[in-house]
């Protein structure tokens, strides 16, 4: 009996320290956004960093993010095609690529795509920063870490994850009628002219809505790993590699939330 | 030097975890005097420096700088008092995204309501006198460690600060320019009557060149507090550190 007790006490005590990990990273992400919060009202940002960082996450992002948008619209066109020829009921696909890609595919793909490029390098960089003591020579100068490094990060990221969701659902569409005229030979108009009679605001919106949550999310989840870092190139590498998991864990547990409430 | 002190340190304590690195730390650092902390590797020399620049908090006792306390002072209050210092890095801490001119004119921007032409007089000027005027734009990854270093002090000195905090000025570099860097803290020092300043090394060579009063961590205590003429009356284990194991006349078994 005594292997077998070892063997659950050592299950409980692995689900139990696992659990703790849980609640540190959501504890700890929450209380970075309130006191993120507290430092908008009034605004203590430095301008200059917040404009550094609209640059490096929006614009050097949006080549990525295009390219997934393409793709994605595409995809949807390929996959619906096929249904959608069989029954002849060709009016159906600018609806569904419609709502597929603004709601939920479109938001998620790119949600992910861009923890993995901007959340991921947000952990690095300022996990390097904390282990070359920049963040303490910051502190040594007098200067508040959270409205110098954190607060513009935040609002670049939720910002520019916004307008990037905007430009993918463009270039999602694009995606999708260049599929449907070249692959599929269904006319672009016609999908376009579904597309528009479909009355997808909702959906829209609601993929907006889900871009700004995923922003927060990001860049809380990042920059808490990136300032909790202990122990040089390893913790680094550690904390980037539990912000990109957390990330993503975050991104359908969002989805799912936002979903749910648009539902009722 | 009869100035009351501008740090002062009271039965300070630190630990990590339960290590403690720290123990009754009683020390004070007094307006115009260059003040060296020596000792071991590992032995706590650092996390003073720390301690005195409230970046970490004592677990023991208490660190007061000016009279304020570093434990009771509010989130402004600290900020003020750590505007009185300047800070060099065992690693240099420069900011990878910035260059040179914009790491050393750091301090001056975040002051606030100096114009940027008296900001680009002041870095240029500072950074001649370290002997960096030609690398004004360069990034710190196109720096050797002794730059850098030298970067790191136009930084910490640039705002005119009152006390100055070295953290093992010569780590990684050659013998002569360790010694620069030591001439050079020497000089930052004279540059500002009644600066007061902390160098932490256990280069004593260099040390002897510029210090008036030794402060010896060891195993986290103060062994020995003085000037070099004290050191043949303290314990023989600061002697042995100080002028090396061989030339000491007490050595503990």
């Amino acid at each position: 009996m005594k292997p077998l007790a070892n063997a659950i006490s050592a299950i409980t005590a692995s689900v139990g320290a696992s659990a703790l990990n849980i609640a540190e990273t959501i504890g700890g992400a929450s209380l970075l956004l309130a006191r993120i919060i507290r430092a908008l009202f009034p605004p203590r940002v430095d301008s200059d960093e917040v404009w550094r960082n609209l640059y490096n996450v929006g614009v050097k992002s949006y080549p990525i993010v295009v390219m997934t948008a393409l793709f994605v619209g595409a995809i949807m066109v390929i996959q619906t095609a096929f249904y959608v020829q069989k029954t002849g009921a060709t009016g159906l696909i600018g609806y569904g690529v419609g709502f597929s890609v603004f709601a939920e595919i479109g938001p998620i793909l790119i949600g992910l795509m861009f923890s993995g490029r901007v959340g991921a390098n947000n952990t690095a960089e300022l996990g390097t920063m904390v282990v070359t003591e920049q963040v303490d020579a910051l502190r040594a100068l007098a200067i508040d870490p959270l409205p110098y490094l954190v607060v513009p990060r935040f609002l670049a990221m939720m910002g520019m994850l916004t307008l990037l969701m905007v430009l993918g659902d463009l270039f999602a569409i694009v995606g999708a009628a260049l599929t449907a005229q070249l692959l599929v030979d269904l006319h672009w108009r016609v999908l376009l002219a579904d597309l528009l009679q479909s009355h997808l605001l909702d959906e829209f919106t609601m993929g907006i809505v889900k871009a700004a949550c995923f922003g927060v999310s990001i860049s809380c989840i990042s920059c808490y790993f990136g300032l909790s870092v202990r122990g040089g190139a390893t913790g680094v590498g550690r904390a980037v590699n539990n912000s990109v998991v957390s990330n993503a864990t975050a991104i359908f547990v969002i989805d799912f939330a936002v979903g749910y409430l648009y539902s009722l | 030097m009869s100035d009351a002190p501008i740090i002062v340190c009271r039965g300070v304590g630190k630990r990590y975890g339960r290590q403690w690195v720290l123990r009754d730390v009683d020390l004070e650092v007094r307006p115009g005097e260059l003040l060296g902390i020596i000792g071991p590797g590992g032995h706590g020399k650092s996390v003073l420096l720390r301690l005195m620049a409230g970046l970490v908090q004592a677990d023991e006792g208490s660190v007061t700088v000016r009279g304020k306390d570093l434990a009771v002072v509010d989130n402004f209050e600290l900020a003020a008092v750590r505007r009185e210092f300047g800070y060099l890095f065992q690693n240099y801490a420069l900011f990878d995204f910035m260059n040179v001119a914009d790491n050393v004119a750091f301090p001056l921007r975040q002051e606030g309501g100096i114009p940027e032409e008296d900001i680009a007089v002041r870095v240029r000027a500072r950074l001649e006198q370290v002997g960096l005027g030609h690398a004004l734009d360069r990034f710190p990854n196109q720096l050797s460690g002794g730059m850098k270093k030298r970067v790191g002090m136009a930084r910490a000195t640039i705002a005119t600060p009152r006390i100055v905090l070295y953290d093992d000025p010569s780590a990684g570099l050659d013998p002569v320019t360790s010694s620069k860097i030591f001439l050079l803290v020497k000089t930052m020092h004279h540059s500002e009557p009644g600066v007061a300043s902390v160098v932490v090394s256990h280069d004593i060579d260099r040390m002897k060149v510029i210090c008036d009063r030794y402060v010896m961590i060891y195993e986290g205590r103060v062994l020995f507090n003085g000037p070099e003429s004290a050191i043949a009356e303290a314990d023989p284990l600061v002697g042995q550190f100080f002028f090396g194991a061989v030339a000491a006349k007490t050595l503990r078994p």
